[in-house]
């Protein structure tokens, strides 16, 4: 019980920090006002756990086609759809951040656009087979498949695609740990980061838990019918 | 082991045999196919008119008709098992690993079949031409290689779902993204007279594309097929 409480309170001192501290930017290779960057502390964190519960989906995956289980695939589907949920969060802030900053809503020259956009779609994708099946193990069994179709997909697009074809990216290298893995922020920024992106997953991993829940027990109820 | 695997090419011939046996009476995939792309190039063509657009541009029109013509067929080698009930038939019968390489050849034969009617008329209806054939046609096979690669297992999955025709190309398309970001760059060289060293990094990225997702579909392949 405790760590929820301890959730609230990080998080709301996260929110009034993020507004009363100075401005995240680094005034070296920063364009827009300074004020458009606190949403840093928002984005970044939305983009991280979207990021968890693709891995984990893929993982839970992997699991129920070695074991056959139905709660990984509870595990797997329920990883989507928060996942579903942070995308679209993380792709509305990083839009909003882009106009302020870039210019521009959207530029598909942009690689973490183009894969946030791709997962989208690739959400999309899951969710529409898995309301067109209507038998449970084969369903969980063929989503299962397709994930880890998807997670490979992602790879290619994520680490490969970049050297070969015309996109850049706008998202600065150097802003969260440089090359030498050694922290670039100042220290009160990276300590709202630091909190934010603890928090952030946190509250992701509470969500998550209480879906599993919420849909195993809609799984039993439906079963006893 | 060599009598053996001629045992398995022979069986995987078979079943490649048997698909194209039952679409020369029917001819669905092929009339879907070539009819949707023809379709396609005409729109295209008569939306260009006398413009010439820049290699960039026809190289992704080119694998737009490709595309959109491919999941409007390729998907019928699983449907049509599930729909006339032959499925389990199949499935008795041999390995999935030797149903996928059968029903993979068969699609890899349709998108040939394809890309030889389709490519002089694209070459002639937009009044262009590839200044590197060569190129041009590795790319072209390559791409055809993943194509058929990636949705081979898509359409196995697809066939046990409500709507498949939609479905197949919604999930097809975000694994296809790298592939085909990579086929309408080496296109693109290839319509601008580019070398073989030009377009060296796309062509490997679609190399290790085809093997990896051939080889992950091979394991994956029997848990949608067992099911």
């Amino acid at each position: 019980m405790w760590w929820k409480f301890l959730i609230y309170l990080v998080m709301t001192a996260v929110i009034v920090l993020a507004f009363i501290t100075a401005s995240p930017m680094n005034p070296v290779s920063s364009l827009g006002g300074p004020e458009v960057y606190r949403i840093f502390y928002f984005h970044v964190p939305q983009a991280w756990v979207a990021t968890i519960a693709f891995l984990m989906a893929i993982f839970f995956s992997i699991r129920f086609l070695q074991t056959r289980r139905m709660d990984y695939d509870v595990k797997a589907s329920t990883a989507c759809r928060l996942g579903l949920l942070f995308s679209i969060l993380a792709t509305i802030s990083g839009s909003i951040f882009a106009r302020m900053t870039w210019g521009e809503f959207w530029n598909w020259s942009e690689i973490r656009e183009v894969s946030i956009f791709v997962l989208l779609l690739i959400y999309g994708g899951y969710f529409a087979f898995r309301s067109a099946v209507s038998d449970e193990q084969t369903r969980a069994a063929f989503s299962a498949v397709l994930s880890i179709l998807f997670g490979v997909s992602a790879v290619f697009l994520i680490f490969i695609l970049p050297r070969i074809y015309p996109v850049f990216s706008l998202h600065p290298t150097d802003s969260i740990v440089n090359g030498r893995i050694s922290i670039t922020m100042s220290p009160m920024v990276a300590i709202i980061f630091g909190l934010s992106l603890v928090s952030f997953t946190a509250l992701f991993l509470w969500i998550y838990k209480l879906s599993v829940e919420i849909f195993t027990l809609a799984r039993y109820r439906a079963g006893e019918r | 082991m060599p009598a053996n695997s001629v045992n398995w090419a022979a069986k995987v011939l078979a079943v490649t045999g048997k698909d194209i046996i039952s679409e020369f009476r029917t001819r669905f995939a092929v009339n879907a196919i070539v009819m949707f792309a023809l379709v396609t190039l005409t729109v295209i063509s008569f939306a260009l008119g006398v413009l010439q657009p820049a290699a960039e541009i026809m190289a992704a029109m080119f694998w737009i008709i490709l595309f959109f013509a491919a999941m409007s067929g390729l998907a019928q080698a699983f449907i049509k098992e599930e729909e006339s009930g032959t499925a389990l038939i199949l499935k008795l019968s041999c390995d999935g690993i030797v149903i996928f390489f059968g029903k993979f050849l068969f699609n890899l034969l349709l998108l040939i079949v394809l890309a030889i009617l389709i490519v002089p008329l694209f070459i002639v209806l937009l009044n262009t031409t590839a200044e590197n054939w060569l190129l041009f046609i590795a790319g072209l096979v390559l791409g055809m290689i993943g194509l058929s690669g990636a949705t081979t297992i898509i359409a196995a999955i697809v066939s046990k779902a409500s709507i498949k025709g939609a479905l197949f190309t919604v999930l097809s398309f975000p694994i296809l993204m790298p592939l085909l970001a990579a086929v309408i760059e080496i296109t693109k060289i290839a319509f601008i007279d580019g070398r073989f060293s030009d377009a060296a990094a796309p062509i490997q990225m679609l190399i290790a594309f085809d093997v990896v997702m051939i080889t992950l579909s091979v394991m994956l392949f029997d848990f949608v097929w067992r099911h």
